[in-house]
Formats: structure tokens, sequence, C-alpha cells
């Protein structure tokens, strides 16, 4: 009992206890905010790329897709565990506006608007089009014209705030998008005399993905037109990937599994036909494995900085092993008093580590409170910097976020409270072993005092 | 003097310290026998080896040889926690230097050995009972003014009295003092050994070492040290 006494007196009746308070404490408040900033950052970006891809992607990195794919649309769309299927045509383009010399060079990605925003976050990613995304390539002052989408970036400028001023209403350009159509075994294949197909289009929508990669580089025309300028629309329909989405509460390890099956069936099925060798470069992918080389680089971050603040972390546990070096050495005296009154060697660590554990928690509970305020304030505290001192922490019209993430993760806050108190032991471990050890009689001399 | 009356008996206690390349013998063969209720003073001369010899008959130091026998137990066959007992609930020790807590008040101090011989359920059962004693010994003493006093806001006659109050908490039947008075002024310093009188006469066991010889003639029988060896016992004025 005269543990929990003394190490709460030592706790709160002394000057150094709180100076170790303070360093334990802004650790935590530190780590908690940048983890709580980059998880929010990186599950932010793993939902972007999990809403741009759907569920399951089925689909080759080969310019000249894969055959056939409208027979496993089919089997697909046939199953219980899917709820949507939408092929689509991946390829370059390079794009030139009406009576403009200069070209510029895109992503294209051949859609059908309807199906593709059932599967993914298209239809919603659409500024003029949100509610109606079925018609997403009608643009809305001429529904007749063909249209294109346009990535939000490529289209618009973000001001510092990362908004984006949209006309009320699609302004009517035309372009001209321009294609090097591929044979199937990957040669040009000539239109006519011409090696390049070339169509018009008019403006019709931005999409607004948040993947600045997508958003500044990709322009989507209809799935059937793709197919044409890509040269995939011959006898044997060409497609580059079929993004699927699974039922609610499908697995998606199990789902993918379903449809890696399905697939090995239908790829066996299609081995004696004559573009049957374009399926083997096909994968079935989850999400995650889909866009793995872009979230790969955001969760590597986010472990360096982990490392990082893990470094910074030791420096606490030596501040507190200093705290505790000091205090053991100053508390001598005590430590003789409690062993002649009884107390034991094990019972006098005790007190020193309950002490650090009060420190530790009290640490946590002083940066977590600190953390949290912090962190409800950090968009109000940036707006405000930015309006005083054009301070931006991350430059909008760089980056691809909006506010910053400040939702504080209850598992984060959990694993660095233990870590603080986890360090406090550490650093006290030595001392309280120290003061364990240390013999009454010596340290009670006259001469010692 | 027969063996069995003694409740604390030292036999050939020898003990030495390192100093640079050679060792000094602070204890050469003590031999000591102290009666149940009686009041024992060590008297001797700074360095004589008193404060280590009362560190070694209340189990705080060991001796490198020979035997402490206590109600007819070998201390140096008592294993940690049967140490911890004893220091805990058969002797008291009352030091030069006080000793109190800076942390606790007077009360708290009082009661640290009752705090420390319970678990946390324990000292919710006797808690009260606890505290009971501890506001009877500061009454006792004339502290229970002071009871909330930190140790710092008393003054040196109050704070040895506060650790005599703490050394008789849990009833110990042996109290030990070394120096007790050694840091307090004539008057006040006579107000304690009053109050060990006081203890003495009511059935305390007590040795206390002092280089006073007048404060060691208040006991009842005084044992002189000198370079690690008793040199004479008699009778204290106590007896006279």
């Amino acid at each position: 009992m005269y543990k929990l006494v003394l190490a709460f007196r030592y706790m709160f009746k002394r000057r150094i206890s709180y100076l170790a308070l303070a360093a334990v404490g802004l650790c935590v408040f530190v780590v908690v905010v940048v983890m709580t900033v980059m998880t929010g950052l990186v599950v932010d970006f793993r939902q972007k790329n999990h809403e741009f891809a759907g569920d399951c992607v089925v689909g080759t990195d080969s310019l000249v897709g894969f055959g056939y794919y409208e027979e496993f649309v089919e089997i697909l769309e046939q199953s219980e565990f899917v709820e949507a299927v939408s092929p689509v045509v991946k390829g370059y383009a390079l794009v030139s506006g009406a009576g403009s010399e200069r070209n510029y060079g895109f992503e294209l990605m051949g859609v059908d608007a309807d199906r593709h925003s059932a599967v993914t976050g298209f239809g919603r990613a659409l500024h003029y089009h949100q509610d109606d995304w079925a018609n997403a390539f009608r643009p809305s002052y001429e529904p007749n014209l063909p249209g294109f989408v346009a990535g939000i970036d490529i289209w618009l400028e973000r001001d510092s705030r990362s908004k984006y001023t949209h006309p009320s209403e699609p302004t009517r350009r035309r372009f001209s998008v321009s294609c090097f159509p591929l044979t199937a075994k990957g040669a040009l294949a000539r239109a006519g005399t011409d090696v390049v197909r070339t169509r018009t289009f008019y403006f019709s929508d931005t999409s607004h993905s948040g993947l600045a990669k997508v958003d500044g580089a990709m322009i989507y025309i209809p799935f059937e037109w793709a197919q044409q300028l890509s040269g995939m629309g011959g006898a044997v329909k060409r497609a580059s990937a079929i993004h699927i989405k699974f039922t609610a509460g499908t697995d998606l390890s199990v789902g993918c599994a379903g449809v890696n099956d399905l697939w090995e069936k239908f790829k066996a099925g299609k081995q004696n036909e004559k573009a049957a060798a374009l399926l083997e470069t096909v994968r079935v992918q989850n999400w995650k494995d889909y866009r793995r080389q872009f979230i790969a680089a955001m969760e590597k971050e986010q472990v360096m900085l982990t490392i990082m603040f893990a470094l910074a972390g030791t420096t606490t546990v030596f501040v507190v092993f200093v705290v505790f070096y000091m205090i053991v050495s100053h508390k001598s005296k005590d430590i003789g008093i409690l062993k002649s009154v009884g107390a034991s060697d094990g019972s006098v660590a005790g007190l020193f580590r309950l002490f650090a554990v009060m420190m530790g928690l009290s640490g946590s509970v002083v940066g977590s409170l600190a953390g949290w305020l912090f962190l409800t304030k950090i968009n109000d505290i940036e707006n405000w910097l930015f309006e005083r001192f054009g301070f931006q922490l991350w430059d909008r019209t760089v980056y691809a976020i909006g506010a910053i993430p400040n939702r504080l993760e209850p598992g984060v806050l959990a694993i660095v409270c233990a870590c603080a108190v986890l360090a406090c032991m550490a650093g006290a471990y030595l001392p309280s072993r120290r003061a364990a050890v240390s013999a009454p009689a010596a340290v009670l001399q006259v001469n010692q005092l | 003097m027969s063996e069995n009356e003694f409740i604390l008996q030292a036999d050939g206690l020898c003990k030495s310290y390192r100093m640079g390349a050679g060792r000094l013998h602070v204890l050469r063969e003590v031999e000591l026998g102290v009666r149940s209720g009686e009041f024992v003073a060590i008297v001797g001369a700074s360095g004589s080896g008193k404060s280590t010899l009362l560190h070694i008959l209340g189990a705080l130091d060991r001796a490198d040889g020979g035997t402490v026998r206590f109600e007819g137990r070998d201390l140096s066959r008592l294993g940690a926690g049967e140490l911890n007992r004893f220091r805990n609930k058969t002797v008291g020790f009352v030091f030069q230097f006080y000793h109190l807590l800076d942390e606790l008040d007077v009360l708290e101090n009082v009661y640290l050995p009752a705090m420390i011989a319970e678990p946390v359920a324990g000292w919710v059962v006797r808690r009260k009972q606890a505290k009971a004693r501890a506001r009877e010994l500061l009454e006792r003493l004339g502290l229970v003014d002071r009871a909330a006093h930190k140790p710092y806001e008393l003054s040196g006659g109050e704070r040895q009295r506060t650790a005599i109050a703490r050394a008789l908490m849990n009833k110990p039947r042996l109290l030990l003092a070394d120096e007790p008075t050694g840091n307090l002024d004539s008057a006040t310093g006579n107000g304690i050994l009053d109050v060990f009188e006081e203890l003495n006469r009511s059935g305390q066991t007590i040795v206390m070492v002092t280089h006073d010889e007048r404060v060691a003639r208040r006991a009842g029988r005084v044992i002189k040290l000198a370079d690690g060896r008793i040199v004479q016992s008699e009778a204290g004025a106590s007896q006279g």
C-alpha cells in the first residue's frame, strides 16, 4: 500500500517529476498527432484507391488487352458473390484542342459510365453528372455530341485551399483524341493509310478521384470508342481489364479466390481459341494488389515515420532514465528508511516501477489530451497560419488532400500510450534495481547523508 | 547471567570494511546480551563501531563472523522475507537524524511500518486500526496536534518523537536507538531520554547507542565499546 501512496507523492510533489512527465507527454503528443495524420492520409489514400479500382480486377498490363472478355463478364454476372462488373479499355492518347497544334499525352480509359459507376466511385467523382452518371459522356450543353471526362487536374487548377472552382455549366470545348491502335499481336494496326486513329470529343465533365496521378493524367471516353481507337474492337473484341464489385458481406480474399477459380476454368476452356495466348497475361488481383505500387509508397512513408518517431522515443526513455537516476540518488535516504522499517528489496524496486508506470500513464493522458485537442483544431490552426503567414503544412496546389486527417484512432492511441508506459518502465528499470540492492546500513550512515 | 534470560544475544561478532589495500576492523569478537525489559546504552567514541553493532543487532547489516540471536533465533539463518518481517514487527529503529519521509505527514510517517506490512487489501481492512494506533502514539508523545504537519515543519525534538512513534508503531519487542539525542540540544535531548525511560518503565526493551556518557547514564546498563571491543559493562543511573 505504501508504494501507491509514495509513488503518488513522488509523482506530484516533486518538480523534477513534472519535467519527466512533460517529456513523456510531449513525446506522446507528437507521436499521436503524426501517427493520426499519417494514418489518416494512408487510410484516405487506400479508400480512394479502393474507390478507383473496385474490389477486384481481372486485367493485363499488355496494351493489346485480352479477348473473350464479354463471355467472362457474363459468367461473373451470374455469380452470387458478384454485384457489378465493368470491363474497361486502357491505353494512351494524344489530345489536342480544336485549332491547336499542340498535343498532350494522357492515359486513356474507356468505360461504360453506368456500369463503371456501379463498380467504382467513378460516378461520385463526377461534378456535373454526379446524380446522372449514366450520361457522363453526354455534354449537358449538347447531349448528342460524344463527350469525354477529364481528370480534374487536367481541366482545372486547385486554389491554395485545395478547392476547384467549376463554372456553373461545362465549357463547350472540342478536342481531338488520337491513339495508335494495336493488333492482338501488338503490331500497329493501320486504319486505311494512317497508323493513328483520331476522333473528336467534347468536354463533358471532370472526375475527381482524389488520386493525384489519376486526376492529373487520365481522360475517360465511352468504352466502345476507346475500343475502336485502341484497335481492340476487331472480330475478337478485347478489353484491358474487368473491374468487379462483390456483394455486401463477401470477404475480399474469398471473393477474389472465387473470381480466380472462374477465370482459370474460363481460360482452360479457351485454350484452343485463336486469341488464347493473350489470356495468359491476365491476372486476378484484389484492389490492394492492383494498386500496390501506389499504396506501398505511402505505407512505406508511414513505416519510416513510425521508425523515426520510435527512435525519437528512445530519447524519452533516456530522459526518464536520467530523471529516475536522479530521483533514486536523491532518495537513497528514503530507501534506507523504508528498508529499516521492513520494506523488501523487491518492494522498493516495485515502488520506483510503480512510479514509472504512473509517470507513463500521466504522460500518456496529458499527451493524448493535448494531441486530441490539437487534432480537433489542426485544420483551424493551419487555416489561421495560412491566412496570417501564408504557411501550409501541405501545399494544396501540390498535394491532393482536402482537410488534414484528424480522426484519432483508438488503436493507434492505445499503442502509443502502451509504448509510453513501457518506455518509462524501461527507463526506470536500472535505477529501480539500483535502489533495490542498496544496503540500508550504508545509506543511513551519518557520513552518507 | 544465563543465556536463556537474554532476549538479544550477540556472540563473537566481527565486522570489517575494506580500506584501500587493507581492512578496517570495526567489531572484534563482540559479546553482548540484553534482557527483556532492559534499557542498555552502548557508549563509545566516534568510530568505535557502536552504530555498526546496532545495525547488526537490528538486522540492517550482516556481521562477517559471530551470531546474533533474538529470542533464541539466529538472525543469520533467517531468509530475506523473515528479516524484513523482523525489521518491521520485532525491532524499531530511532536514528540520530530522525529519517522521516518528507513526502508523508507526521501521521503517515508513524503508520508507515503498518502500511509496509500490509498489501492493499489488508490495508483497506486494517487502515482504521493502524491510524488509531498512530494517533494514540502521537498523543502519548505530545504530537497529536502535529499529525497533519510535514516533517520539515517540525522542530528537531518533535521530529525525533515522531521517529520514536514510528519505531513503536508495530509494538516491537526491541527498540534500537542510534544517537537519538545527538542532533538535539540538551533540554530537548533530555525530553527524548525521558520518553525512553518512560517506555522502558512500561516494559520496552531498549538498546541505545551514544557517544555521550551523560546520556548513557540514563540507561539501566552502560556498555563501553572501544576499538571494536566491549571494554566495560556497568549499571547506569536508572539502576542506581
